[in-house]
Parts: C-alpha cells; structure tokens; sequence
C-alpha cells in the first residue's frame, strides 16, 4: 500500500496526479470563464432585444454600473442553468464514449 | 478559481503542496490576464463605433468604465454562485 499521505489511484504515478491536476484545473477555469461570459451576454448586455424579425438597438449603452435586481436573478439563475447542461453534456459524452460510432 | 482549491491539499507533503500552490497561482496570473484581455475587447465592442478621431469622446470613456465595472460585478456574482454549484450547496429553485 502506498506510504504517503494521499494515496494515488493504481498505476498513476506522481507526475501523472500532478499533470491531471493541472488539466482539472485548467478545465475548471475555463468552464468559469465560458460561464461568466455567456451569462453576461444573455443577462447584463442588453443591447439588441430581438422582436420577431426586428433588432432593437438600444441608444445607450450601459446605463449605469450597477446591476439591477433583474439582472441579478437572471444571473444566478443562468448559471444554475449552465451548470445543469454541463453535468448532462458530461453525462451524454461519457455514456456515447462507450458505444462504438 | 481560489483557495477553494487548496482545501484538498491538506494530506500531502510539504513539497507537492508546494508545487500545487505555484500551479495555483500560474493559473491564476494566465486567468487574470485573459480576462483583461477579453474584458478590453469586450467594452471596446459595445462602446467604441465612432472613428472619426483617435481619441475616445466622453460618452466612450463613460461607457468603457460603467462596461468594465459592470461585468467585475457580474463575475464576483458568478463566482459566489459557482462556489455554491461546487459545493452542491442546494439553492432554491427561483
């Protein structure tokens, strides 16, 4: 059994566990990063509201720099969103890995 | 991306602790910058559309600054709640 302290998976040397860590984290960055930005486009950029066939443009960008409470909520509840499709997207692509295409 | 992330580290020795820590702040200095990139790029497309000079009018100025403070708000937000999704702390559905 393993001297150390945390234990490695079998046949996972230390590098390995160090090189995993950093793509997990990598991973988790990015997956911050696309979920700030998509978030803020659907919930804070207000710029073209879309009605049927027509683009609105709003004259004045960015009001303010403050965030309003609608803002806020459409916020937390984009990320909610976000998070759910990653973990079903992370669910379809690990089942399709083990059919054969 | 936090000292969150340091919370699994307790059990290993001091150097691999060490060597996680600067991976931390690598990644942290790659983000940082990243954001600052996309985030110019990001105000610099909504408020900026007239060129008919090379210095910014006061109504750009004004909307770069309410664009930048806005979305470092938005992202404080974003990371609070993410910190939540995390955790798996339940939030209500509302």
């Amino acid at each position: 059994m393993a001297a150390n302290n945390s234990p490695l998976p079998a046949g996972v040397t230390k590098e390995q566990a160090f090189g995993m860590a950093e793509t997990e984290m990598e991973y988790r960055v990015e997956l911050f990063n696309r979920l700030s930005q998509t978030c803020f486009s659907k919930c804070v950029d207000k710029r073209h509201v879309s009605s049927g066939l027509h683009l609105y443009f709003y004259g004045s960008r960015y009001k303010e720099s403050e965030l309003n409470m609608g803002e806020n909520s459409c916020i937390d509840r984009c990320v909610s969103k976000y998070w759910l499709v990653n973990g079903l997207v992370g669910q379809m692509l690990s089942a399709g890995g083990q059919r054969p295409m | 991306m936090d000292k969150n992330m340091l919370a699994g580290l307790e059990g290993m020795p001091e150097e691999d602790k060490m060597r996680m820590a600067s991976m931390i702040d690598q990644l942290q200095i790659r983000d940082s910058l990243k954001m600052y990139n996309s985030l110019v790029e990001r105000c610099f497309t909504d408020c900026v559309d007239d060129f008919t000079r090379k210095s910014l009018k006061k109504q750009e100025e004004t909307c770069v600054t309410r664009c930048a403070e806005k979305f470092l708000k938005h992202s404080m937000r974003v990371g609070m709640r993410f910190a939540e999704l995390n955790q798996g702390a339940a939030t209500p559905d509302n």
